[in-house]
């Protein structure tokens, strides 16, 4: 009996081990002397169709594989891409660009203005599912024909030829520049690209790209693979043969990953892994262009009272915040990104002007004081509204603690999962709501705009002529420096005067990069990590 | 017994009816579109929806969607309007089949290994290894025992993956997680069963008319033993066929529970109801599974369910 048992275990080990042994299929970052570099990204959502309804995947797959018009670099200038010059009027009103004649599809056609005019009439069809149709509305009865009361003939959009494209605007937009790195304009091949639920996108042979690379393998929810498109027009400065992105669900995960070697890229990591790798070559934290605050209620009283919402503002100690919530965050006391650079003078927008406010507790008590609340006496209490992520659950506790001590009111906190606490938002069904916004285009527009009392981010009732007013201004505004100027009093007028917003701080993003690869560039707008020019040792 | 199982066939659909309704609306009424992200401006947002139908009574959308399944159209994600909701299924199930039968599997040979050696050995150091090894195995959650394994065998020792389903040797980790618990409850069950069992007449008679131990033991009292265990490997094989949502997302695999958070954190409407509907079949198909075979097991159902045909 015992003979036998150990008999069968033996050929059951034997047979796995021969099974496991023999099955070991190639890791997709395997290439045989090719260089190529594996990216942890965050889960599988979206689509891959600029026109479509895009998330994740379709932000690091574009980075990489789709040419815009042209972009700028981190000094500020234009960096021309599928574009070779422009022209603009007077006015700001008309622009028209040409296109590089020798830009090709990975499959060798030549990329011509109807594959932008593709994408675009596309997104303007509700049921492309685009979340950024809404960028296409500056151009001449975009809106009207995304609303079905006008056709798509009177869009204000023409291709006189094949290499050129201009875009009718409704109205001044200096700023037109900096939109053009959204998916709506980005080009989809008029030949395959046909509709948003044809699955063209993640089929290889349909999927060309105008980029430095092109899809080559697509495994749902779990990696796709990119590969030079040797078609490319700069293809000579293009140094990886392969970049893989391989889907993660955490962050934790995708350390794991990184320090099990399997990845040579982690990308937004948490704080601890930044202590974690202090000192070390891998570590690459980079900036991210992104502010979080929180809108008060203008509907709900005490709320309606500036003097409240400078004292609430005043009260809160953002480097004591800072400090509980994580390395990777530091204050800010403004709307628009810390990080955000103005364009024509390479500095920190925000840096260009005085700081909005100081915060100082007496001052913010006697303010309440004057609202007729002297030491928080009968102040009703105010719920916060936020989502359950471990950094905003952190925040929360922090500025409920401060406002207890040094104005005697109470925040009663409301955890909400991030869909739900989205609606809230939406619905303006809140006293005080937590917002996060990372910049769309590097213009400080970004994130004025959202405050226009006609803006749908516009969630807390601010309705403002006179902020409007400078707001509208600055668009028609051809002048660098005037322009400038009056968006500088735009937010001086929201953050530092009326108080609309608490400011709380800016985020840092924890990278951690394999130190062989070089190259790696951070993108101005959103301060993502770009790997089109990157290179590796190997 | 053919009576029996349409029997239980017409209740499993009775309770899929009855979960798709409750589940329908109760996804309508979390807060949230599946079209909502943080950036997208409310009015596309509403546009969307009502391209979609979403704007429509909820008991028109309810009935047309009824229609649907029927039809065996389980319909498209929203988040992906290119992929049906069956191609997911089909694409994340056999992953997560194939890691929960394996799981199934080593548990039930580890178990009933142990179990048996627990249950006859002689040695009192044996028997309480494995007691206190099986405590703590079962002490421990699916979760912790995966980030365990992973801290150990891929980021310090780098023996094993992290993360992934490439290869054979990707399975060891996540199936090793899934197969703490079960294999702890069945080396339980076994153990004091079979303990029970070897104590009654039958086996001493058995041993009076000279057979061997292994032979008592493998095809006379096991089988009676088995029968609470088949209870319990019933569920167990149900919920690993379903996808531990933990286990898939600590290891990155692609299955069925990952699918199912992500519909949810999405409200992808359809996916969702997709998913539960599938995840409920396979509960109801699994557990009826199982009771025949305890019924076929089982000299005194068997005669049961004879009776009741004559």
């Amino acid at each position: 009996m015992r003979k036998r048992m150990t008999a069968a275990l033996l050929t059951l080990t034997l047979l796995c081990t021969g099974v496991l042994s023999g099955c070991v299929t190639a890791d997709p970052s395997d290439g045989s002397g090719e260089k190529g570099i594996t990216v942890a990204i965050s889960s599988d959502t979206g689509t891959m169709d600029p026109a479509g309804s895009i998330a994740l995947t379709y932000l690091a797959y574009s980075v990489s594989a789709l040419d815009e018009l042209l972009t700028y670099d981190e000094n500020g200038k234009i960096e021309y891409r599928a574009a070779e010059s422009y022209e603009v009027n007077d006015d700001s009103t008309v622009w028209t660009f040409h296109l590089r004649e020798d830009a090709l599809w990975s499959d060798g056609s030549p990329v011509t203005s109807a594959d932008f005019m593709n994408t675009i009439t596309r997104a303007l069809d509700p049921a492309s599912g685009s979340g950024y149709a809404n960028y296409l509305f500056p151009i001449e009865n975009a809106e009207a024909v995304y609303n079905g009361e006008a056709d798509m003939d009177s869009l204000g959009v023409e291709t006189p030829d094949d290499y050129t494209i201009v875009f009718h605007l409704a109205e001044p937009c200096v700023y037109f520049l900096d939109l053009l790195r959204l998916p709506v304009y980005t080009p989809s091949c008029s030949e395959y690209a046909d509709s948003v639920d044809s699955g063209w996108d993640r089929n290889p042979e349909t999927s060309l790209s105008n980029g430095p690379f092109s899809l080559a393998e697509y495994v749902p929810d779990q990696y796709f693979v990119l590969e030079k498109n040797e078609y490319y027009w700069n293809a000579d400065a293009v140094n990886l043969d392969t970049i893989t992105y391989r889907f993660f669900d955490d962050t934790q995960s995708m350390a794991s990953a990184y320090e099990a070697g399997e990845v040579d890229v982690s990308t937004s990591l948490s704080s601890t892994v930044m202590e974690a790798y202090e000192g070390t070559d891998d570590l690459f934290v980079t900036d991210q262009i992104a502010t979080r605050y929180i809108y008060m209620n203008l509907n709900v009283e005490p709320l309606n009272d500036v003097r409240v919402r400078e004292a609430i503002n005043l009260a809160i100690n953002r480097e004591e915040l800072c400090q509980i919530v994580g390395s990777d965050t530091e204050p800010t006391y403004n709307l628009v990104a810390k990080y955000m650079k103005d364009k024509n003078t390479g500095e920190y927008f925000v840096d260009e002007a005085e700081q909005p406010f100081e915060e100082e507790v007496t001052k913010a008590q006697k303010l309440l004081a004057e609202a007729g609340y002297p030491d928080g006496e009968g102040f009703p209490e105010l719920t916060y509204n936020y989502p359950t992520l471990e950094m905003d659950s952190d925040t929360a506790q922090v500025i409920q603690e401060q406002l207890k001590e040094n104005l005697n009111i109470t925040i009663n906190l409301e955890a909400q999962e991030l869909q739900a606490n989205y609606s809230t938002r939406y619905a303006g069904d809140f006293d005080l709501c937590r917002m996060n916004w990372t910049a769309d285009f590097a213009d400080p527009y970004t994130y004025l705009s959202m405050l226009l009392s006609n803006s749908t981010y516009n969630c807390s009732g601010i309705n403002d002529p006179e902020y409007d007013s400078i707001v509208a201004a600055s668009n028609s505004e051809s002048d660098p420096a005037k322009r400038s100027e009056l968006l500088h009093q735009a937010e001086q007028l929201a953050v530092g005067e009326q108080f609309y917003i608490i400011p709380l701080f800016a985020m840092k993003s924890v990278n951690l990069v394999n130190p062989d690869i070089t190259g790696i560039r951070q993108i101005p707008a959103s301060g993502a990590l770009e790997y089109r020019y990157a290179d590796i040792d190997i | 017994m053919l009576r029996y199982t349409w029997k239980r066939l017409l209740t499993g659909i009775l309770s899929l009816f009855v979960l798709v309704t409750v589940t329908f609306f109760l996804v309508r009424i979390i807060p949230g579109s599946p079209f909502q992200r943080g950036g997208v401006s409310e009015d596309v947002v509403e546009t969307i929806e009502q391209e979609y139908g979403l704007n429509e009574p909820l008991m028109t959308q309810y009935i047309s969607y009824l229609g649907n399944v029927v039809r065996g159209d389980l319909g498209i994600s929203y988040q992906d309007p290119a992929t049906q909701v069956s191609d997911i299924i089909a694409r994340a199930w056999p992953i997560t089949a194939s890691i929960g039968i394996t799981a199934l599997a080593v548990s039930v040979i580890l178990g009933t290994g142990l179990g048996i050696l627990k249950a006859v050995s002689k040695r009192r150091w044996i028997r309480e290894l494995i007691s206190a090894g099986g405590m703590l195995a079962a002490g421990i959650p699916s979760f912790a025992a995966a980030i365990l394994l992973l801290l150990v065998f891929s980021v310090k020792l780098k023996w094993l993956p992290a993360s992934g389903l490439l290869s054979p040797v990707h399975y060891i980790l996540p199936v090793t997680a899934l197969a703490f618990y079960p294999s702890a409850m069945i080396t339980r069950l076994v153990g004091n069963t079979l303990g029970g069992e070897l104590q009654k007449d039958y086996v001493l008679f058995a041993r009076a008319k000279g057979l061997g131990k292994g032979r008592i033991i493998l095809t006379h009292a096991l089988k009676n033993a088995y029968l609470p265990v088949l209870n319990c490997i019933g569920p167990a094989s149900a919920s690993l066929l379903t996808g531990s949502f933990v286990v898939e997302s600590i290891f990155t695999i692609p299955g069925l529970g990952r699918e199912f958070v992500g519909s949810i954190t999405n409200r992808d409407y359809t996916l969702i109801l997709g998913l539960t509907i599938f995840m409920g079949a396979v509960v109801i198909i699994v557990n009826l599974i199982t009771d025949l075979l305890c019924a076929w097991l089982d000299p005194q159902t068997r005669r049961a369910y004879r009776e009741e045909r004559a």
